[in-house]
């Protein structure tokens, strides 16, 4: 069964990818949906099975790949109940997200290579989450990577999603760097890539040392900083983060299930997977810890300030995912893992409606041309709204009762703050940037929904509803001629100066009419509003509670009971400050954004500098350019100008040319056509060959 | 007395003759052709005288094949000359290199 | 001194046939004349072909014939058939040549072609079974007198009486060298016997015999065109007539690469580390040169006689391991290197412009690629083999001569062939894009596309021999050639 669930969608990849234009739109579509489907409908079952506590842990052995001395690799796949969880959210959010680009791509000229794609990926994912042994891990990793790359770049004749897809490979080279020498390492210490095997002997190997260039350093230490690093890259946590804003260049379906709810979260299982060599090593704990807790208050804090609708979100990834790693550095994996689940339906939803938003303004991104659009799109606003109640982590305390965001994160923030009483450093400190994180959260979340659904309409100034209503002169299915991928870059900062004839119309809509989704994306709204509302209610008891977490975890991760029961028993103020700060967070937004629009622009002017900073992103772009880029050029020329032009073709390749052109000349000299020199040569050749012999003898 | 190492002298004073005919000359290659004849008796030479001292009539049947093949050889580098000369009406060394490089 | 005579003549079967049919064409070209040139041509084509399956009478275990002038053994025995079947080719291929319209040439096959290459290929045949001075010489001689008139075949042709008059000349002096070496030898071991001459050796290596041994060596190297002893091989391969040349690279080749293994090996045995230096160098020169030689060169058959200075170095390379793996590495090279360069002259037979004039400068053949497609394929086969390119088999035993000089421990020699087999892969190389991917010329000429069905089979005979199908042939080739390795070696 387990093996349907990770080879259907391959061989949907497989099918749509090669039969292509032979296929056919629809018998692509049809066939990747539907073993995704199939997929989703196998995962449910064993997930409710471990949550019902009647499974076990179970290795599905497929073929050997690879054994060379000791080094033994086989293809297998593994399910126990991490592997479970992700095998639900991955099949979950990739099924909704295939019917929904039924809708949302269905101009596109190129749907089955699309729908491939995001087999291919589905594929590549789960061969990561089931993976039993750090290769098979790595080879999933590389193969969303690859996905994700192909994705980005999907409509590869626009030059920015290009350069988008690039840099995520790039930045993702870096992370996976670290990935594979964490590999090697832990074969070298271990002598062995089954994650078994290793969880096994992990905590013996606490406090070990190894001697590399003299240094005496920390095993475990040195070797889950590596994996993190990979775990960095793919999550775009602080540093190797840069990415994922670009990836938003992807089609808003793949920003839905790779940006959100599934690649970027590898890292997180990767280091949940590994969490009993995270524990023998104390100091890559605090490592992140603090990449987590900066991440998430950096990308909460930049997420407050842009425009993009898209770009709003992606930064809110990032700063949950911060969240995750927090949790899983002061040891709280099970409500990392919490958070993961939950957070996989909401951002989901959040990007699927911001994806139907988009669809309905003709692929306009910009907030600032947004507003007004509750009544037009009621049905994606009302989803749009469950998304932000659970993401902003909307519930009561007291009573138990909330969204899901509400459970995943205040579990999060109340056992950061319970490992800092129990002694974890940076504990403590993690829960208030956590806590200010989600005050942010909640602030740009509401905006977000404050800018587009309420207001005043300023859809005029959007140079895609002008070309919308100049190209369509008001036709109601205005995007309906529009096959072109839609450009969302391009729509830059500054407000459109030209606007169509109908711009002069009073009441800012330019005489535009957006339209409800049909219905192949409203569906999957739907299902995952259900989610975001129930997840946190109806699984909290198996992920994070103390006698239910162990139990259900039964060993796939390092599931500590102690922290989870400290947890449940934080000062009633540490329980309530997530509470408060949501609340004070949506208070600021609508204060700012519906009581009174000219606030923000007077708060821009007051702290400009710190405006313009958040605005670009803390400068990290620039930064990395002058650091990495810019140098990398110009080593890049070194090498090539001087070094390969000057040195290595000068005396390698071209030099050797030019001695065989030289001796070729030579030669051809010496056969002079003169029987006297051919005798000469001869008789040379024999004195040569007679002296030498003589000397010799 | 003269021994086996006069005649063994002799044949290489006249082999390198021979040989020195074949290249220093660059007149006429008739003369080429006697340079050969040249080395072909310095070897005749040597044989026979071998064959005298070491008391063995290999050497002496051996010459007499030589001076066999050395006939032919002569027979047919004159008529590969006569030839040459019909078709490029000279037969200076220096003349034969149509063919280079 | 008591043998039986008619064992002997047993053993020399396929000479003595060789010899009598070419008796008998002689007297019937002298009274038929040209007119019965064809029918001449298939007689000693036939007659070579009996040679040949007369070998298969040579006793497994060897035999020595007339008092231990000649041996027929294994080794005699690769050769021979070798030999034939090159010479048999080289017929084939003339008629068609030499009735063709050539500049200077006179349309007329003669009737004492196919004899002179039947004396020729007698001569080989002692070359490759003598193991006496005098039978070495005398098969030589014969070989080279034939060989001497063969380039200058085309009477009317200055360039083909420029080659032969070359080919003499220093043909003669080559001779002259090795009998000069052969005297010596005679005269400090006491014997021309191969076997008395290699335990004189043994007991006393002294200064008369280095030299002997010196110069015999060079007179050898003269016949395989070994550097520096190689000039005479392109300027002779331009000037004669392209069946001739075709045999040249083949057959004589073959016997001279085969002579100078067994003296090598029979007569110089005990001094193996003295002649291996002589040896190597003469490999590592011949690779070099070959391949360097060859870049600049304009006309095709120029252009083979380097390839084929170069493909000689290789072999040698086995030699000079100087082991029985070493010997059997180089008869499977001079077997594949045959057939490949027979293969490639008839491909370059085949290129005539419309006036029926044959084309060899390279650049004329720009544009051929469209014109005769297969004809391309096929040359683009026997480049790419003669360049050692797998999974051609001219890869094969490139392969093994490298890996028995490995093992003999001559690891730079085997480093410094495989660098000069990339130079020549270049020239190789060349010749098929101008063929296949460059634009004819203004002047281009036009081609014919009428063939023979005969040289169409065998080019896709050898075509087929040298492509990767050829790689069915290792079995039975190593069986052979370790054969002829290890009779030398008994």
């Amino acid at each position: 069964m387990i093996k349907l669930i990770v080879f259907l969608p391959l061989l949907a990849a497989l099918v749509a990818g090669l039969g292509n234009r032979m296929i056919g739109n629809v018998v692509a579509k049809a066939i990747t949906t539907g073993a995704l489907l199939t997929s989703c409908a196998l995962s449910w079952p064993i997930f409710l099975a471990f949550v019902a506590g009647n499974a076990s842990p179970s290795v599905t052995p497929l073929f050997t790949w690879m054994q060379s001395g000791g080094l033994d690799i086989a293809w297998s796949l593994r399910v126990d109940t991490l592997t479970a969880v992700m095998l639900v959210v991955v099949t979950s959010v990739s099924s909704l997200v295939h019917i929904y680009s039924w809708g949302y791509m269905d101009e596109d000229p190129d749907q089955p290579r699309f729908f491939a794609y995001l087999s291919l990926f589905t594929f590549a994912m789960l061969m990561l989450v089931t993976a039993n042994n750090l290769v098979q891990m790595f080879f999933g990793w590389e193969g969303v990577g690859l996905a994700s790359y192909l994705l980005i770049g999907f409509w590869f004749k626009k030059p920015s999603a290009n350069a988008a897809a690039i840099k995520a490979f790039v930045v993702n080279r870096v992370g996976d760097l670290g990935f594979m020498l964490g590999i090697f390492g832990t074969f070298l210490v271990f002598g062995t890539v089954s994650i078994p095997d290793i969880l096994a002997a992990a905590p013996g190997m606490a406090g070990s040392a190894i001697t590399f260039l003299g240094m005496r350093l920390d095993t475990m230490t040195i070797l889950t900083l590596l994996l993190f690093v990979g775990a960095m890259g793919k999550s775009a946590q602080l540093g190797l983060h840069t990415w994922l804003p670009d990836a938003m260049e992807g089609p808003t379906p793949v920003s839905a299930l790779i940006h959100a709810a599934t690649m970027v979260t590898a890292g997180v299982f990767m280091v949940c997977r590994l969490s009993p060599m995270f524990e023998a090593a104390p100091v890559a704990q605090g490592f992140v810890i603090f990449i987590g807790a900066a991440t998430c208050l950096f990308a909460a804090t930049v997420a407050t300030t842009q425009t993009d609708i898209k770009r709003v979100i992606a930064y809110s990834t990032c700063s949950q995912l911060g969240y995750m790693f927090f949790a899983a550095g002061v040891g709280a994996y099970g409500a990392a893992m919490f958070h993961l689940f939950t957070h996989a339906f909401f951002k989901a939803l959040l990007f699927l409606g911001a994806g139907s938003v988009i669809h309905a303004m003709h692929h306009e991104q910009d907030m600032r041309y947004y507003g007004a659009l509750r009544k037009r799109i009621p049905l994606t606003f009302w989803a749009m709204v469950a998304g932000t109640l659970a993401i902003t982590g909307v519930g009561i305390p007291g009573l138990a009762v909330g969204f899901a965001g509400f459970w995943s994160k205040d579990a999060i923030l109340e056992s950061a703050w319970a490992a800092g009483s129990l002694g974890v450093e940076g504990g403590h400190l993690a829960f208030l940037v956590g806590a200010f994180a989600a005050l942010l959260t909640s602030f740009y979340s509401w905006r977000l929904i404050f800018l587009t659904f309420f207001g005043k309409a300023r859809w005029t100034q959007s140079e895609h509803i002008a070309h919308a209503l100049h190209d369509a002169h008001g036709d109601h299915h205005a995007d309906s001629d529009h096959d072109n991928p839609p450009s969302q870059e391009d729509a830059g900062h500054e407000p459109a100066q030209h606007g169509p004839a109908a711009a002069g119309l009073s009441d800012g809509t330019g005489g535009y009419h957006p339209h409800e989704s049909p219905w192949s994306m409203l569906v999957p709204l739907i299902v995952l509003s259900i989610g975001a509302v129930a997840a946190g209610q109806v699984f909290h008891h198996v992920f994070v509670d103390p006698e239910g977490g162990l139990a259900f975890w039964n060993g796939s991760i390092a599931f500590d009971a102690h922290l989870a029961h400290a947890s449940h028993e934080v000062p009633t103020w540490v329980m309530f400050t997530p509470f408060v700060v949501m609340l004070t967070g949506l208070w600021i937004a609508y204060n700012n954004y519906i009581r009174d629009p000219g606030a923000p622009a007077r708060f821009t002017a007051m702290f400009g500098p710190l405006y313009t900073f958040l605005l670009n992103k803390w400068y990290f772009d620039e930064l990395y350019n002058v650091i990495f880029v810019r140098p990398a050029f110009w080593f890049g020329r070194l090498f090539w100008q001087r070094g390969d032009v000057g040195i290595i073709d000068r005396f390698g390749p071209d030099g050797a040319a030019r001695a065989v052109q030289g001796g070729s000349v030579l030669t051809g000299r010496l056969q002079s056509g003169f029987l006297y020199t051919y005798a000469l040569v001869m008789l040379l050749g024999l004195a040569g060959l007679a002296t030498w012999a003589m000397v010799r003898f | 007395m003269i021994g086996l190492t006069h005649y063994l002298v002799v044949g290489a004073i006249l082999f390198v003759l021979g040989v020195l005919g074949i290249f220093i000359n660059r007149k006429n290659v008739i003369i080429i052709l006697m340079a050969i004849e040249l080395i072909l008796l310095s070897v005749n030479i040597n044989l026979v005288a071998f064959s005298a001292y070491l008391g063995d009539l290999v050497g002496q049947v051996f010459s007499m094949f030589v001076l066999t093949v050395a006939a032919g050889e002569a027979a047919i580098g004159l008529a590969i000359l006569v030839i040459y000369f019909r078709g490029r009406g000279t037969i200076a060394v220096d003349d034969v290199n149509r063919m280079k490089g | 001194m008591n043998h039986d005579m008619s064992a002997s003549l047993l053993l020399v079967a396929p000479e003595l046939t060789l010899t009598l049919a070419g008796l008998a064409l002689l007297i019937w070209a002298a009274f038929f004349g040209d007119r019965h040139a064809t029918g001449i041509s298939i007689a000693a084509v036939a007659a070579l072909v009996g040679a040949g399956a007369l070998t298969s009478l040579a006793p497994a275990a060897g035999g020595n014939a007339f008092d231990g002038l000649a041996r027929v053994d294994a080794f005699s025995t690769f050769a021979h058939v070798l030999i034939y079947f090159a010479a048999a080719v080289a017929i084939i291929i003339a008629p068609r040549f030499f009735r063709a319209h050539t500049p200077g040439g006179h349309g007329l096959m003669r009737a004492e072609y196919p004899i002179l290459i039947v004396f020729a290929a007698v001569g080989m045949g002692m070359m490759v079974s003598a193991t006496d001075l005098m039978t070495l010489y005398v098969g030589l001689e014969m070989n080279s007198l034939a060989a001497y008139v063969l380039a200058s075949f085309i009477r009317t042709d200055t360039r083909s009486a420029e080659a032969g008059l070359k080919y003499f000349v220093l043909g003669a002096l080559a001779s002259g060298i090795l009998l000069y070496g052969m005297s010596l030898l005679y005269g400090f071991s006491g014997t021309t016997n191969f076997a008395g001459i290699a335990a004189a050796m043994g007991a006393d290596f002294s200064g008369g015999l280095v030299f002997g041994l010196v110069f015999v060596l060079a007179g050898l190297a003269f016949k395989i065109s070994a550097v520096p002893f190689h000039m005479w091989t392109p300027d002779v391969y331009e000037g004669a007539p392209t069946p001739v040349t075709a045999f040249f690279a083949s057959a004589p080749k073959v016997a001279a690469m085969a002579l100078t293994v067994r003296v090598c090996i029979e007569a110089f045995g005990p001094t193996t580390l003295d002649w291996q230096q002589i040896i190597i160098f003469l490999a590592l020169a011949s690779t070099i040169l070959g391949a360097v030689g060859a870049i600049g060169q304009r006309n095709i058959k120029r252009l083979l006689a380097y390839s084929s200075i170069n493909n000689v170095g290789f072999a040698l390379i086995g030699l000079a391991a100087g082991s029985e793996a070493g010997v059997a590495a180089t008869m499977s090279y001079m077997a594949v290197y045959v057939v490949m360069t027979l293969g490639s002259f008839l491909c370059i037979l085949q290129l005539r412009d419309a006036g029926g004039a044959y084309v060899e400068d390279i650049a004329r053949m720009a544009g051929l690629g469209k014109a005769r497609p297969w004809l391309v394929g096929a040359i683009a086969l026997f480049m790419f083999s003669l360049a050692g390119i797998p999974p051609l088999f001219g890869f094969w035993p490139k392969f093994l001569v490298f890996d028995a000089a490995v093992r003999a421990g001559l690891l730079p020699l085997a480093i410094i062939g495989a660098l000069s087999s990339v130079i020549s892969a270049f020239y190789y190389l060349k010749v098929i894009k101008t063929m296949a991917f460059d634009e004819a010329p203004a002047d281009a000429p036009q081609w014919t596309a009428e063939g023979n069905a005969v040289e169409t089979g065998l080019i896709g005979f050898t075509a087929t021999a040298i492509s990767p199908l050829g790689y069915l042939a290792i079995a039975p080739l190593a069986y052979l050639s370790g054969n002829a390795a290890l009779a030398l070696f008994r």
